[in-house]
């Protein structure tokens, strides 16, 4: 069936490389001679050489003495402006895993050791290289997937935000522990993350915007998840990033007929360059214990930037119903984002700071992962205040002159998003705790601006999941209002219609869902469930048919088109159609049903006819 | 260092004066060595390059558009590598890679770097003759490390050719954003 959950997302991006301490020379006396060999070298090899080695995502390699003296003054310049290593959060506010960061004195060691001339020490006394395990770092990958060759980066102009499908061929159902994103270049990707593809959203999107290689082009991508499993992990690549697995306890669900999408933001070099990414899947035999979900706030609303604006700022309050921990955190603005913090607020009034980024850089975002889990009790009011600057002082500024900035998920336009990885902790009275938490921010979000379009279509899409589609059905049109050719919403809009009883209502929008988007399979589907509740069997078959056409191991399809047919008193075709749903699942209650009734229906025909 | 520039004629640089410095002349990729002022063009374009600088790599294109438009114009253009650790096979491999086809000189003891007083790569200079018209950055793309530009609103070079060719006042240079050429001595 086709509840469906659209969770707004952003790109993603990736943790930062390990972090490392220079011990250097272990004593608070401040090195008058630094060399290569004594000073320096630990620095590097400890902060800087997993991007910047022969093939890394770094430009350069600062693996040995020539390297590093042939760009020592550069060297000492973009570390003392902080630029390298890239590190947005300050983390005198808020530590995180895996932060780089050099200390104010290892910044003068190689300040003063470029100034001294670059001097070598005893190379034969200097550091080992770290290694880095080439190829798959996680090991041979349980799932290999490649994207096909033909994208490629042209050789100039702005970032480029670019996104590939990789369909999943899997048998039955796998957990996963990792992915290992391999960019295909990254020394031009700035950096990538993957959205769980529940639905072929981006199989869609791709075919309505065709590009010259495979993919399409787009800096924030919307997917529709299902409602019954809200997204939960961050997927992502960074430069340098070692690659995340999750806890065994805290695996993902891969199921068949789900796709991966790897959105990419890329950065022209000067030359054109072929890009053809791949990843590398691990799966762990054992369902997840503890099941996180992305909390994704938004004051995309209350962005209406005047040009010339220095400081806008906007701000959201959240109170939490359950108690959370929270695992890690992704911001995300575009261009003009200046400031960005978020902390929470406890009910015994003190304050945990969770973000502070004070020089946003939507170049070098990251999701970044708290060295613990912060417990929230319930009752902690989550704040987060962004700042923007839209002004022509702030170079990023995509219009030049400034022009008035709102929403949206162009490079040109703004976001305010803030995502929170939570597990939800609390007596579960039996049902998910973590569609509490979604019901109560899809209500939050309305109260503040009743057309936002994401919330109301997920609190409809909950609503319905949970047997209401009268009350699903209010708020599917208030999404249908602010998108009115929307497939997606006209589909689910007619799925709660359809429960709801109201026959001739769901049939027009099934009916507008198929001419929206021809390839929905979907909406065809439930447009076939509607013609065979209304008595309209034979277009009702020719539905499930092409459903069927579509999705050759489509149990439900099978089953329903073995129903109707039998209904059309079609007894033999029925049957067929209805044993085939039982080979693709013999659990199929539906095909289960009709069988039985079908053998009933013969047997009683035979008795007539002795 | 002090360069006597003892032979002077208008558009052409003699480097007679400089038989017993000569092998801190720029070479190119034959190993000869060039007088890139000696042409007889308009106007001489010097940008300073370096094959492993992602900041001067991402101006080829760029460099290569300014090139094209103004070659009519009699405007010669040379890339200049002022890297002794780089060998002509090193930067043939650059010049395909990155679509240039410009001539191309190895300025090993920087020489031109100090005609030009470049300090950076990419950085651009701008020659009438001998006389150094203007040095800076090639547009405002890249405000600073970290710091580069969505929007391109100064086009520094083509300013300064535009200006010079008009014989006009070269508006004043603003210090290009770059790789250290004071790392390659």
């Amino acid at each position: 069936m086709a509840w469906a959950t659209i969770t707004l997302r952003g790109p993603l991006a990736a943790q930062k490389p390990a972090a490392g301490h220079a011990r250097g020379s272990g004593a608070e006396n401040f090195p008058q001679n630094p060399t290569f060999s004594h000073d320096v070298a630990a620095i590097l090899y400890a902060n800087c050489v997993q991007c910047h080695r022969p093939g890394g995502a770094g430009p350069i390699s600062l693996i040995t003495y020539e390297d590093a003296k042939r760009h020592a003054r550069q060297i000492a310049v973009v570390t003392e402006k902080h630029f390298m290593p890239p590190w947005l959060p300050d983390p005198e506010v808020v530590s995180f895993a895996d932060q780089i960061h050099l200390t104010e004195k290892q910044i003068r060691i190689l300040g003063r050791w470029a100034e001294q001339g670059a001097a070598p020490g005893d190379l034969s006394q200097a550091p080992p290289v770290p290694q880095l395990a080439a190829g798959w770092r996680t090991g041979k990958p349980d799932l290999i997937l490649t994207a096909p060759a033909g994208y490629v980066l042209p050789a100039e102009g702005s970032d480029v935000y670019h996104n590939f499908v990789f369909k999943i061929l899997v048998e039955g159902t796998h957990y996963v522990k990792a992915v290992e994103i391999h960019p295909g270049n990254p020394k031009v990707v700035h950096h990538a993350n993957i959205l769980i593809d529940r639905a072929h959203s981006a199989e869609r999107m791709e075919a309505r915007h065709p590009g010259s290689g495979p993919g399409f082009d787009g800096m924030d991508v919307e997917m529709e998840s299902d409602v019954f499993e809200p997204e939960g992990h961050f997927i992502y690549w960074k430069p340098g990033t070692p690659v995340w697995s999750e806890p065994e306890n805290m695996t993902w669900r891969l199921s068949p007929g789900t796709d991966l999408v790897l959105n990419i933001h890329m950065r022209p070099s000067g030359k054109p360059e072929p890009i053809q990414p791949s990843l590398g899947i691990y799966f762990l035999d054992k369902q997840p214990t503890l099941k996180p979900m992305l909390l994704q706030f938004d004051r995309d609303d209350a962005l209406d930037i005047p040009a010339g604006a220095r400081n806008f700022e906007v701000a959201d309050d959240f109170k939490l119903p359950l108690a959370v921990s929270v695992y890690a955190v992704y911001p995300h603005a575009h261009y003009l984002g200046k400031q960005l913090e978020a902390y929470a607020v406890l009910p015994d009034g003190s304050r945990k700071w969770l973000l502070m980024i004070r020089d946003w850089d939507p170049a070098w975002q990251g999701i970044y992962r708290y060295p613990q889990p912060v417990s929230l009790p319930a009752g902690t009011v989550i704040s987060m205040h962004y700042t923007y600057d839209n002004s022509d002082e702030n170079p990023r500024n995509p219009n030049d002159p400034p022009k008035r900035v709102t929403a949206g998920n162009r490079a040109t336009d703004e976001m305010a998003h803030l995502s929170l990885q939570v597990v939800p902790a609390g007596p579960s009275r039996g049902g998910d705790l973590r569609l509490v938490l979604q019901e109560a921010l899809a209500r939050h979000k309305l109260a503040r601006d009743p057309n936002d379009y994401g919330a109301n279509y997920n609190l409809g899409a909950l609503l319905l999941s949970r047997g209401q589609p009268a009350d699903a059905t209010f708020y599917f049109e208030r999404s249908l209002t602010q998108r009115p050719d929307s497939a997606t919403v006209l589909n689910s809009l007619g799925a709660a219609l359809l429960q709801s009883g109201r026959m001739e209502n769901a049939m027009t929008r099934l009916q507008q869902a198929v001419a929206a988007d021809p390839e929905y399979v979907d909406a065809h589907y439930n447009l076939a469930s509607a013609l065979a509740l209304s008595g309209r069997f034979g277009e009702s078959a020719q539905q499930f048919k092409w459903v069927i056409e579509r999705k050759p191991e489509d149990a439900d399809a099978e089953a329903r088109l073995g129903s109707v047919l039998a209904a059309q008193q079609n007894y033999d075709m029925a049957e067929a159609h209805l044993r085939r749903a039982l080979i693709l699942d013999p659990n199929n209650t539906v095909a289960k049903e009709n069988l039985r009734l079908l053998e009933q229906l013969r047997s009683r025909t035979n008795d007539h006819a002795r | 260092m002090g360069l006597a520039l003892a032979c002077f004629v208008a558009n052409a640089l003699c480097f007679c004066a400089w038989a017993t410095a000569s092998q801190q002349l720029p070479l190119d990729l034959a190993g000869r060595a060039v007088d890139p002022f000696a042409a007889g063009s308009k106007l001489t374009v010097l940008v300073f390059v370096r094959t492993d600088c992602p900041l001067s790599n991402r101006y080829a294109p760029e460099i290569q558009h300014l090139a094209r438009r103004y070659a009519s114009h009699g405007v010669n253009f040379w890339l200049v590598y002022p890297d002794n650790a780089e060998t002509p096979a090193g930067i043939q491999e650059h010049l395909a890679a990155y679509g240039y086809t410009l001539p191309a000189l190895r300025d090993a003891h920087h020489f031109l770097v100090r005609m030009a007083e470049a300090t950076v790569t990419p950085e651009a200079a701008v020659f009438r003759g001998s006389k150094l018209l203007y040095h800076g950055r090639i547009d405002n793309r890249v405000q600073d490390f970290g710091q580069t530009r969505v929007v391109v609103t100064a086009h520094d070079l083509e300013d300064a050719i535009a200006a010079a060719l008009d014989n006009k006042p070269i508006p004043p240079a603003v210090q290009a954003v770059g790789c250290y050429i004071s790392d390659l001595r």
